[in-house]
This record gives C-alpha cells, sequence and structure tokens, in this order.
C-alpha cells in the first residue's frame, strides 16, 4: 500500500510540473471547445504534426467557458473558443472577449452569412434543426413550414426537447428575428398546445418516441438521425430507418463557429489553426465525422447528407441568434415550454 | 481546565487559516447578494420559481423518505438475520453508490425505451409491444427512482454501522419482554437509529438538491438546473446569486430538521463493552424468502445498469479512438488522491481544535467545515475561480512581475474546489472517530504534562486511524464521480473519467460513454471493497 501512495504522489507532482510548465511553452494554441467528438481530436493532431504547432484543449459546455474567458480578463489563456451554437458566439463576441481576424484565406473559404458581419467568429460546421416524421403514418404533403406545425392537425402529435435547450432557443431566436415578437409568442404557444408530452430527453429520444408511436413528429437537428443511422445498437439502426428528413420551408440552420479570444497571447498561430479547420482537407472530415454539412463551399456533403436533398435556409445573419436569445428563453417560460 | 487553553496553540492558528480559506471563496459569492435585483429576476420569480421549488421538494421529500425506507430496512435485515449470501450483501448493497446517478440515468432510459433490450426483447420475440410510456421514466417518479436506488447506500452506511455497534443486550431485554422480532425492528431498533438514519438522509437529500445530470436529462427543472441556466445562459450572475441564496436557506432548513429529528444524543451507544448483535439465523424457506429483498436491490442498484454497460462497452469499443485510458484513470486516482488527503489532514486539525477549545468561536468551526457540501457545485466553481484570480492577479503585483495566471491555471484550483465541497464527508468520519475515542485519554495524557500535538500523534492517531481511513476513502469515491467542479476548474488538455464519459453522454453517444463509466465504476468498487474489509479488521 505504501509503495502505491508513493508513487501516486511522484505521478501528481508530475503532473502538477506538467501543467504549470506548458502554460508558458511556446509554439502552441490555447482552445477552449464546446465540441468533444474523438473526430476533433484527430484533426487536431493532423494539424500538430503538420505544422508544429501545439493545441491544448480545454473542453467544456460553451456558456461555462465563456464565462471562464469573461472572469479570466486580459490574462485569459484560451486563445480561441468554439462553441456548437452561433448564438453563443455572438454572446462573447457582445461581452467583448473575441476580435475580429482578417484573413483572405478565411473569406475565401467560409461564405458571408456564416461567419460574424465584422469577421468576430467565424462558422465551421452547419446544422439544420428539421421535421422528422414517420414514414408509415405522415404523408410529406401535409408538411410545409414551421408555421404549419401549429395548426390543429398536429395537436398531441409533435415531439420535442426541453427549452433550456439552446437549438430551441435559437430556433425561436430565428422566428423572432424574421417575424417579429409576436409571431414567435404565438408559434411557442401553438407548439406547446400540440407537444405530444411533456418536452424530456435529447434530441434522439424524440425521434425513437415517433418510431415508438407516442408522437408523429419530431423537432430535431439533422446530424442526429446520421448518428442513429450509424449506431452500434441495430435496434436504433431499425428506428432510423422508418424515419424521414422534411426540411420545411426556410430551414433553420446553425453553425459550430470559431472565434480568435481578444487577449489571445498566440494570435498567429491561432489564425493558422482556424485556417486549417476551414481548408478543404479539414472540412471533409469535420463535418463528415458529425454527419454536419461543411461550411466551405467547394467541399461536397457527405452521400447521406445528399440523400437526403437540398433545401432553402433561412435569410439572416446568425448573429441574431445571440440577439434574440434572451427574448427567446423569456418567451418559452411565459407559454409553459417546459 | 480546558477551555482555558484558548487561541495560543498552533492548533488554533493552523485552524483558523483552514476556516478563512473556506470561507474566502463564499465571500465573493455573496457580495453580489446586495447588488440591485436585475428584471430577470422578476420573470424567474413569476414563471419560475414555483416550479424549482416544488420540484425540488417533491424529488428531495420521496427520494429522502424512500432511501431511509429502503437503507434501515437493508441495514437491519443483514445484521439481524443470517440468511442466504447475508454476508456478500453486507458490503454488496454498498455497491450502487459506484454509480454516479448521472451515468445510472442514462443507463436506465437506454435500457427501457423503445431500442433498449426489454421493448425490444418483447417486440422481436414475442411480438407483444409494450405501451412505451409504461417504461417511461423521464419525469419526477422516475427521477426519484434513480436517485433512491443509487443514493439510499448513504443512509444504509451509517445505519448499517449503527446497528453494528448496537448491545446485543437490547434485543435481548426486547425478546425477553416477548416482542417478536419485527416489533423489535419498528418499536426499539428504529427510533434507536434515528440519528443515523436522519444523518444518512441528509446526505442523499443535499446530493439530491446538488445533482445537475439527472434533472437535465429528464427535463425537470430544479434549483441547480436554474442556477445553472440563469447564471450561464442568461448571464446574469446577479439572480443566480440570488437563486442560490434561496437554495441555501433551504438546506438551512433541512440540515436544523436534521439537528431536531435527531433528537437525543444519549441514545448513541459508545460503550466500549458492546457485544455484537448475533444474527439470528434462517433456515431453508425463511432464508431463501429474506434473500429476496435484499437481492432485488443489488440487482436493480448494480447489476443490471452494469451488465447494460458492459453490453454497451462491448459494442462500442471500436467506436472509441484515441482514447488514453491510462492517462484519464490516472488524473482520476491522482486527483482522488490528493483531495482526499488533504481533506483528512484538515478535518483532523479542526476536529481536534473544536475539541480542544471549547469558546464559541471554534464552537462554530464544525458548522463552517461542512459548508461546502451544501452550495452547489457551480457556485463554489465560480467562488474558487474568482478567488483564485484575484490570488493571480495579487501574486504578479507583489512580486511586480508579469507572469499571468499561475495558480488559476493549474490543477491547485480544482483540488482546492474539492477540498472545499467534500471537506464535510471527511470531517463527519473524523468528528465520529474523536466522539469514539472519547477525551479520558487525551486528559490523562495533558495531565502527565505531553503537549496537544504530541498528545495528538502518540495517543488519538493510533485510535483514530479507522475512521480516518474510512472518511480517506468516502472522500475519494465523491471526488472520482465529480462532475460540475471539475468540467469547470479543470486545467488544460485535463480529463477524468466522470468527465469524458459525461462528454459522450451529453453528446448523445451513450454506448461510447459506457466503457468510461465502466472504469469508474470498478475503482469505486475497488474503493468500498477496501473500506469494508478494512472496517471488519479495524473491529478485530
Amino acid at each position: 500500500m505504501n509503495k502505491l501512495y508513493k508513487a501516486n504522489l511522484i505521478f501528481i507532482f508530475l503532473l502538477i510540473i506538467i501543467f504549470t510548465t506548458v502554460a508558458g511553452a511556446e509554439g502552441e494554441v490555447n482552445l477552449y471547445t464546446n465540441r468533444h467528438y474523438d473526430t476533433d481530436e484527430l484533426l487536431l493532431q493532423e494539424f500538430e504534426e503538420d505544422t508544429g504547432i501545439m493545441v491544448n484543449v480545454l473542453k467544456g459546455g460553451s456558456d461555462e467557458l465563456i464565462e471562464k474567458i469573461a472572469r479570466e480578463g486580459k490574462d485569459t489563456s484560451a486563445d480561441l473558443l468554439i462553441t456548437a451554437d452561433a448564438g453563443r458566439l455572438h454572446r462573447a463576441k457582445t461581452m467583448g472577449l473575441l476580435q475580429p481576424v482578417k484573413s483572405k484565406v478565411l473569406f475565401n473559404n467560409i461564405p458571408k452569412n456564416l461567419r460574424d458581419e465584422e469577421n468576430y467568429w467565424f462558422g465551421l460546421t452547419i446544422r439544420g434543426r428539421v421535421v422528422v416524421y414517420a414514414k408509415n403514418r405522415v404523408n410529406e404533403a401535409d408538411l410545409s413550414s414551421y408555421e404549419d406545425l401549429i395548426d390543429e392537425k398536429w395537436n398531441g402529435k409533435i415531439l420535442v426537447r426541453s427549452s433550456s435547450n439552446i437549438y430551441n432557443q435559437s430556433l425561436l431566436a430565428s422566428f423572432i428575428e424574421l417575424y417579429g415578437r409576436d409571431w414567435a409568442v404565438n408559434w411557442a404557444e401553438g407548439i406547446v398546445k400540440n407537444m405530444a408530452r411533456k418536452p424530456q430527453g435529447n434530441d434522439r429520444d424524440q425521434a425513437t418516441a415517433v418510431v415508438a408511436g407516442q408522437g408523429d413528429i419530431a423537432i430535431m437537428n439533422t446530424y442526429y438521425l446520421g448518428k442513429m443511422l450509424n449506431s452500434t445498437n441495430q435496434e436504433e439502426v431499425k428506428v432510423a430507418k422508418q424515419l424521414e428528413i422534411f426540411f420545411p420551408k426556410k430551414t433553420h440552420i446553425n453553425v459550430s463557429g470559431i472565434g480568435l479570444t481578444r487577449h489571445a497571447k498566440n494570435k498567429e498561430n491561432a489564425v493558422r489553426l482556424i485556417e486549417y479547420l476551414t481548408s478543404k482537407k479539414a472540412q471533409e472530415m469535420f463535418a463528415k465525422a458529425n454527419f454536419e454539412y461543411p461550411v466551405n463551399n467547394e467541399v461536397k456533403p457527405s452521400e447521406l447528407l445528399k440523400s437526403w436533398g437540398e433545401f432553402k435556409t433561412q435569410d439572416i445573419n446568425l448573429s441574431s441568434l445571440g440577439e434574440n436569445n434572451k427574448e427567446a428563453y423569456m418567451i418559452f417560460n411565459q407559454v409553459g415550454w417546459k | 481546565m480546558l477551555n482555558k487553553i484558548g487561541f495560543n496553540n498552533k492548533w488554533s492558528v493552523i485552524s483558523l487559516i483552514i476556516i478563512i480559506f473556506i470561507i474566502l471563496p463564499s465571500v465573493f459569492i455573496f457580495l453580489g447578494l446586495f447588488e440591485q435585483a436585475s428584471d430577470n429576476w422578476v420573470h424567474i420569480k413569476t414563471y419560475l420559481l414555483k416550479d424549482y421549488v416544488f420540484n425540488s421538494f417533491i424529488l428531495t421529500f420521496f427520494t429522502g423518505l424512500f432511501s431511509i425506507i429502503i437503507g434501515v430496512s437493508l441495514a437491519w435485515i443483514v445484521n439481524a438475520y443470517d440468511f442466504k449470501f447475508s454476508n456478500f450483501f453486507k458490503w454488496a448493497l454498498i455497491l450502487p453508490m459506484a454509480i454516479p446517478p448521472y451515468i445510472g440515468s442514462y443507463t436506465y432510459v437506454g435500457l427501457l425505451n423503445y431500442t433498449g433490450v426489454i421493448q425490444t426483447f418483447f417486440r422481436n420475440n414475442l411480438s407483444i409491444i409494450i405501451d412505451p410510456s409504461l417504461l417511461n421514466i423521464m419525469n419526477l417518479p422516475g427521477a426519484i427512482f434513480i436517485y433512491t436506488i443509487f443514493l439510499y447506500p448513504y443512509v444504509y452506511l451509517i445505519t448499517n454501522a449503527f446497528f453494528k455497534k448496537q448491545s446485543a443486550s437490547i434485543i435481548e431485554v426486547s425478546k425477553t419482554l416477548g416482542k417478536g422480532s419485527f416489533e423489535i425492528f419498528l418499536k426499539v431498533m428504529l427510533p434507536l437509529s434515528r440519528g443515523a438514519y436522519v444523518g444518512g438522509a441528509t446526505l442523499v437529500v443535499l446530493e439530491v438538491l446538488n445533482d445537475y445530470g439527472v434533472v437535465k436529462y429528464f427535463g425537470i427543472s430544479t434549483f441547480s438546473t436554474s442556477i445553472f441556466q440563469t447564471w450561464f445562459a442568461l448571464g446574469d450572475t446577479n439572480s443566480a446569486i440570488k437563486l442560490s441564496a434561496s437554495l441555501m436557506i433551504l438546506v438551512f432548513i433541512i440540515l436544523v430538521i436534521e439537528r431536531i429529528s435527531r433528537g437525543d444524543k444519549k441514545y448513541n451507544h459508545s460503550s466500549r463493552s458492546v457485544k455484537p448483535l448475533k444474527p439470528y439465523k434462517l433456515k431453508g424457506k425463511k432464508s431463501w424468502a429474506m434473500f429476496f429483498f435484499p437481492a432485488a436491490i443489488f440487482l436493480i442498484g448494480f447489476l443490471v445498469p452494469v451488465a447494460q454497460l458492459i453490453h454497451w462497452s462491448i459494442i462500442s469499443y471500436g467506436n472509441i479512438t484515441k482514447l488514453n485510458i491510462i492517462s484519464i484513470l490516472f488524473n482520476s486516482i491522482g486527483v482522488s488522491f490528493i483531495g482526499s488527503i488533504l481533506v483528512i489532514i484538515a478535518a483532523v486539525i479542526i476536529a481536534n481544535t473544536v475539541r480542544v477549545n471549547k469558546d464559541i468561536l471554534t464552537k462554530n468551526y464544525a458548522r463552517i467545515a461542512i459548508m461546502g457540501y451544501s452550495i452547489p457545485g457551480a457556485v463554489i466553481a465560480i467562488g474558487v475561480m474568482m478567488f483564485f484570480l484575484k490570488l493571480d492577479s495579487s501574486i504578479n503585483m507583489v512580486t511586480n512581475y508579469d507572469i499571468g495566471l499561475i495558480l488559476s491555471t493549474s490543477i491547485f484550483m480544482l483540488i482546492f474546489a474539492y477540498f472545499i465541497r467534500f471537506l464535510a464527508i471527511g470531517f463527519n468520519s473524523v468528528e465520529s472517530g474523536f466522539q469514539k475515542v472519547g477525551s479520558n485519554y487525551f486528559e490523562a495524557s495533558r495531565t502527565l504534562g505531553k503537549s496537544i500535538t504530541e498528545t495528538f500523534f502518540k495517543v488519538d492517531l493510533p485510535m483514530l486511524k479507522p475512521s480516518l481511513i474510512s472518511g480517506f476513502l468516502l472522500v475519494s469515491i465523491e471526488i472520482l464521480k465529480e462532475l460540475p467542479l471539475t468540467l469547470i476548474l479543470r486545467p488544460f488538455n485535463f480529463n477524468t473519467l466522470a468527465t469524458r464519459a459525461f462528454e459522450y453522454a451529453n453528446d448523445e453517444m451513450i454506448h461510447e460513454s459506457a466503457v468510461l463509466s465502466l472504469i469508474l465504476i470498478i475503482v469505486s468498487v475497488i474503493l468500498i471493497y477496501t473500506l469494508t474489509s478494512y472496517k471488519k479488521k479495524g473491529k478485530r
């Protein structure tokens, strides 16, 4: 036992030394990220090998990471922030935590609507928040727009997760931007009326509930269906095969995006990493791994995503998702969307 | 004579320093209380507060109640009867504690939902379609089930220890008075063990109030989810602090109720000449009948979820690339070890000071030491972060050299937060150890002219050892499972088993999270096994 303790102690001291010295070394870039996918790590590893720049990663919830950068102030060790929601990046921008990046490579790689107007942040991958329906019970012709979902014919048929979820908040925020507050209140109220059950579980749980017959349609993100189709659980694959994606008119999209922090210490390396992540080479893997759409136009979406068909997106600047977030959150509470 | 020692010994000084360190982060938080309420607060009060109070109350009340029912009855059964596998159950019934409730919740949902084993089996093999809402546990009763089944061991552990200590004479007297064994349990042992199980239930209730993972996944809004939401999503520190303050008032009320319902301490039988309870031997059918209840609980609370996790691990193992399991494992063990050692050292110092000094200031040390356990993890995290950032900027000012963030980017910040959060658990173990030892030996040694420090190392420490070890192991298990603090305060490139498992689960990749969950559970089980086998040895 004693030997074990000693070994442990030595190990801990080594750890401490490593963690306190790493922060000072050169040729590195520090990344706070909200994405946890293994493929992200492989990409970063490849970047390390290609450039010799070491990437240090701190993972966490996007809100917690933003709070952390804010608290750390000018001494922050973060150079880059990745979140899975444009609204959050916008919040970081308005809190004065980011700085603009001027890079021809980036302007070239990323279309204008998928980055901040003043280039404080850049989209990396795209996902849609769409309608998923049971092939055998719902006629595609009955589906048209998000607004149609509050029609009486869907009474007791809609499955959607809780409003504390950021994807729902951003969806409603986009409606506030497009059609105004009253429209958004009316829509949220209508959905609550048509819900098949109290909001619960995550997006995948909604899809499963459709097949289980608890409702007919689910509001969820595109990539979850991709994940289910490739699940290790054969039952889940079976479930996913009974479902179909419908892109409502003006489909709501959101991005995983990245921003350079205002007090970044490794600015040059950081910009290189953003450029790398939006490059043709990285985008193929980056988007494919999580069944998302690439932001780089030169990269084609995967076969699966192509098979879902093409769609028209909302014509808004994604920053508005952040601007209207609080309003959306409050509307959800008012109309009793749990 | 004792209370004249007052303030001029080393123990008091060190205790005071520790206490100040515990209080400081909370000061940073509560400075915010005096700011004016924002308009969000009005919104929260109008639309949300009622839900938070209602849900939190229902969850804590029923989880507490069921934990007591299950924990106490199990503790009684394994102590009072000798039946099939009763010795195995004595320690196996602690094992559900090894599974963090959030992992338990993902596992049970995965098991019971449409694509889970049960529904699939009926559907594919027997062509029976079960109404999915029957097996849906993502609601209040489901959350109560999850919390109860994975947290009741807190009640069981403490009550079990209490029953073991009870002198057999009480039972014998009751028996001579013609009482049946069930009656003895109900009328004699239950009232006697009140202090023990109320103490355990209080831990359970605090765990429930603090939990974030389960309620978030189930879509139930409670105080802890709302504090996260307002602090981070609304960016409204002020309202979040007000919510935390409301929660702490609630916790305070619970602790007062605990004090009152623990009742008279004289019940505690701590005489040294305890004749241990001799279990009543059951034979044949009766023995198997008694086997059923503990077996069912062990099955639901441990075997079933672990079996499910093993299954998922097998099918998903190939998907997990570049996982560095070894380094993640070492991180987890490392922080648990260091954190627990610090907790126990501090707990010993404070408990000894409390024992030696009887002044009012010192008396309150005990209260303050356990304060951290009642503050929500996220709140401690922010308090500690602000405190460390302040420390860093002071260092930079004093040294007059801009070295940037040293402490707040290191592992120290996280370990310090663990320290504050779990001091309560270590302190309770150590304090009860001191109570068992009593002060006779201490006073004798002092009369012989030994100093407090000498007395401690030569007289108290050897007798305290069992309590210290069990405190150390309990804290280790807690740190191993800890999530919110680790997520917010860890340094770069630092993963623990708990954070990694959570990340996968949170990304809706529950199968991929199974491997890590399983390793976490195995390590906890080893610690629990050490804990129980050590206790056995200590008794001899």
